[in-house]
């Protein structure tokens, strides 16, 4: 074996003069490494939280996420990423609440809810199991460029989404600067329990005037589409990461999403009220069937002797109207070498779409397009946070998370008619996010 | 924290454990705020390289090198990984076209590189040529035979062998943590960081006769290393005698270039390509081009 190994190594030589490959097989059989593996394979490197996230009287979550992550050497590298989350609870459905008592009809048609004396109307059927599988591969091209690819799925009961990736990076500036451009497809579709509404359809509700189920479900039907819809989107990304010096680090991006389809959500409705401000029927949302967003984003991480600083800014824009301001930061803080607290601030502020309206007026002319979705409306939030973590001996790190959330729709600008005046229509929507997280 | 043979000391992001082996300062910089862990490692390089040390200087009495070196021509007994060292000097020599030779070390009883210009009779060279030629060099798994008067010689691969060494048994124990092993420029990075940074090290390389000056490079992982002849030389009539020697002639390599840095996947591999880019003497830069490795030739 040796010899025939030897001749071949000399052989190699001769005919090509490249000595380096031969010595690199020489210096494996030293080492004892695999000369096909290489020496710099790396290991696993897995991640495991589980989170929970509790609205008051409203939604709540638990999310489990498990990621792992390997280098297979030369920069190769694989990720992976499962989450499985399961929400349950109520969510706003964009009707207002009332100086009366409320019956809603489910948005599966089967049932009723009742929302109480002024309280903001809950959909209660909400919950939801959602499953998430992503997986990226990423390795360097030719002349200093980097390439990714990768997919994304997700599947809730009513709604799957499939998306792939790709991007290049390319560094410059002896690898101080990196320059890089992605491109992102997904298709979604949606089959909502209950069939989609029919724009501005008003909500049948039963309240004894339908002869039979077989009429009370004639008429609800008659409020529905069949049959599934879908959303393709296209996302474009340019970044470029600057390292400023050895202590800092900026990053900005730009992003330009176009979507196409079904921007609707089956299950919000607004309120048609007359000039006394109380609800004479209730109707179905709709929404354009495109929107393209920008995001301009600026990040800077900044390292000292006693931790790091991490501060971004974000400006998003599109054409429904939407602009927001996002500004994010954390401070992890060494305590120990092996332990770190991180206080996080997040700071967001939002403009209400073109469309938004929070209530419908009886006799007006019927607008094009129309939400109530309190997600559309004018709204500040803030987040307050703190992380804590551990490292073990083997370098093993366990993280616990603990945020306030606060979110806070504002009036943008509409005249509230009679009883709606004494009601709070743009109720705060608090809630506590909890997270453990084990990486080894 | 110090324990008299090894320090440690926290660097900013980093740990350093410090010591000295092998005639030269060796280094750990390791990516971690644990300090046992960072002693540990250390304390693991400590007693790997004086474990290399002791068992393949030459400068020592009664360690296996010396029975090898003084055996007067009888067969001494090796172990395994002596055997995987010759193996390896043995497949530099043959990839050098002879000219790395384990045994050319005796050429330093004649000749003394000490900046000097007592540059050796030609008679004195002469005489110490029998004894220098690998092929006479007669070895197997289990044992080896020198002609009495020939000397091995693994100065010229120790440190860095050492060096990986030291690495693979980071990266064993350690699969997380990146960890820099330099041993006076003679450098392996056992992984990437966690932070996507490159380490940032210190490397002497000489600008003209005169002053060395110390270069800061990046590297991300695997290995680096030095050859030259920065500091020893003898200089007579103006003419510069470079303290690498041709084991063919017994007299210096002509034109040879003052330093030659190298970045290969291992540190051994590293070094021994500069070795002989500095052998092929005014061709050292051709050869280096040929190889496909990211190199710094100074002459």
């Amino acid at each position: 074996m040796q010899l025939i190994y030897k001749n071949a190594l000399t052989n190699k030589m001769r005919k090509t003069a490249n000595v380096n490959a031969a010595l690199a097989a020489a210096t494996c059989t030293l080492l004892g490494t695999s000369a096909v593996v290489q020496a710099d394979e790396g290991v696993w490197e897995m991640d495991a939280a589980l989170l929970y996230y509790g609205e008051t009287e409203r939604v709540t979550a638990v999310e489990g996420v498990f990621s792992a992550k390997k280098d297979f050497g030369d920069e190769h590298l694989f990720s992976t990423k499962i989450t499985a989350d399961s929400l349950t609870g109520a969510s706003a459905s964009g009707a207002v609440a009332q100086p009366n008592a409320q019956t809603y009809t489910r948005p599966s048609g089967k049932g009723q809810y009742v929302v109480a004396t002024g309280e903001v109307p809950l959909d209660d059927t909400f919950h939801d199991t959602r499953a998430q599988l992503e997986s990226q591969w990423t390795q360097p091209l030719w002349n200093d460029m980097r390439g990714s690819t990768g997919v994304h799925l997700s599947k809730e009961y009513d709604y799957l989404s499939i998306a792939v990736n790709g991007s290049f990076a390319k560094d410059f500036n002896q690898k101080n600067t990196t320059v890089s451009a992605g491109l992102s497809l997904a298709y979604d579709t949606i089959d909502p329990e209950g069939g989609r509404p029919v724009a501005f359809s008003e909500m049948v509700i039963d309240e004894g005037q339908f002869a039979n189920e077989e009429a009370y479900q004639a008429a609800f039907d008659a409020t529905r589409q069949t049959g599934t819809d879908d959303k393709t989107t296209v996302d474009l990304m340019f970044g470029m990461t600057q390292i400023i010096n050895r202590r800092m680090l900026m990053q900005f991006n730009y992003g330009l999403s176009m979507s196409d389809g079904y921007h609707t959500d089956p299950f919000k409705v607004l309120s048609v009220v007359n000039d006394q401000g109380l609800t004479q029927s209730l109707v179905h949302e709709d929404r354009p069937t495109e929107r393209t967003r920008h995001n301009f984003y600026w990040q800077t991480k900044y390292a000292l002797d006693v931790g790091v600083a991490d501060v971004s800014y974000r400006y998003a824009t599109d054409d429904w109207d939407v602009s927001s301001h996002t500004i994010d930061s954390r401070f992890r803080f060494n305590l120990s070498d092996i332990t770190y607290i991180q206080p996080h601030f997040r700071y967001y502020q939002q403009s209400a779409a073109e469309f938004y309206q929070p209530f419908l007026i009886e006799g007006t002319t019927l607008p094009t397009f129309a939400t109530a979705d309190y997600r559309l409306g004018e709204m500040t939030a803030y987040t307050l946070g703190i992380k804590y973590g551990m490292k073990m001996p083997s370098g093993n790190e366990w993280a616990f998370r603990l945020e306030y959330y606060q979110q806070d729709p504002k009036n943008a600008g509409f005249d509230e008619p009679g009883a709606l005046k004494q009601l709070d229509l743009y109720p705060s929507v608090k809630a506590v996010i909890a997270q453990v997280s084990y990486s080894f | 924290m110090s324990t008299g043979y090894f320090t440690i000391v926290k660097k900013g992001d980093h740990m350093m454990g410090r010591f000295s082996a092998m005639a030269s300062p060796c280094e750990l910089l390791m990516e971690t705020q644990d300090p046992l862990l960072a002693n540990y490692l250390t304390s693991l390089a400590y007693k790997e390289t004086k474990r290399i040390e002791q068992k393949f200087s030459r400068y020592l009495p009664n360690n296996p090198m010396a029975n090898i070196n003084h055996s007067m021509g009888k067969a001494v007994a090796i172990d395994a990984e002596t055997f995987r060292l010759l193996e390896f000097a043995n497949s530099c020599f043959e990839l050098s076209d002879s000219m790395f030779d384990m045994t050319s070390g005796v050429l330093r009883q004649a000749w003394k590189f000490d900046g000097s210009d007592n540059v050796p009779p030609p008679e004195a060279v002469q005489a110490l040529m029998p004894y220098i030629g690998w092929k006479k060099v007669k070895y197997n798994q289990s044992s080896i035979t020198l002609i009495k008067g020939m000397e091995l010689d693994f100065g010229g691969i120790g440190k860095e062998y050492a060096v990986d060494c030291v690495a693979n048994m980071c990266t064993e124990y350690a699969p997380k943590t990146s960890v820099v092993v330099n041993f006076g420029g003679d450098i392996q990075v056992t992984r990437a960081r966690h932070n996507s940074q490159p380490w940032y090290i210190g490397v002497e390389s000489p600008e003209d006769d005169d002053k060395n000056t110390t270069h800061t490079l990046k590297i991300i992982s695997g290995g680096l290393a030095t050859s030259g002849d920065a500091r020893r030389y003898l200089l007579k009539d103006g003419k510069r005698y470079s303290h690498i020697l041709n084991p063919k002639t017994g007299y210096p390599i002509e034109k040879v270039s003052r330093s030659v840095t190298l970045a290969a996947p291992h540190c051994i591999q590293a070094g021994l390509l500069a070795t002989l880019a500095l052998l092929k003497g005014s061709d050292a830069e051709v050869f280096l081009e040929q190889q496909d490795v990211k190199f710094w030739c100074y002459r």
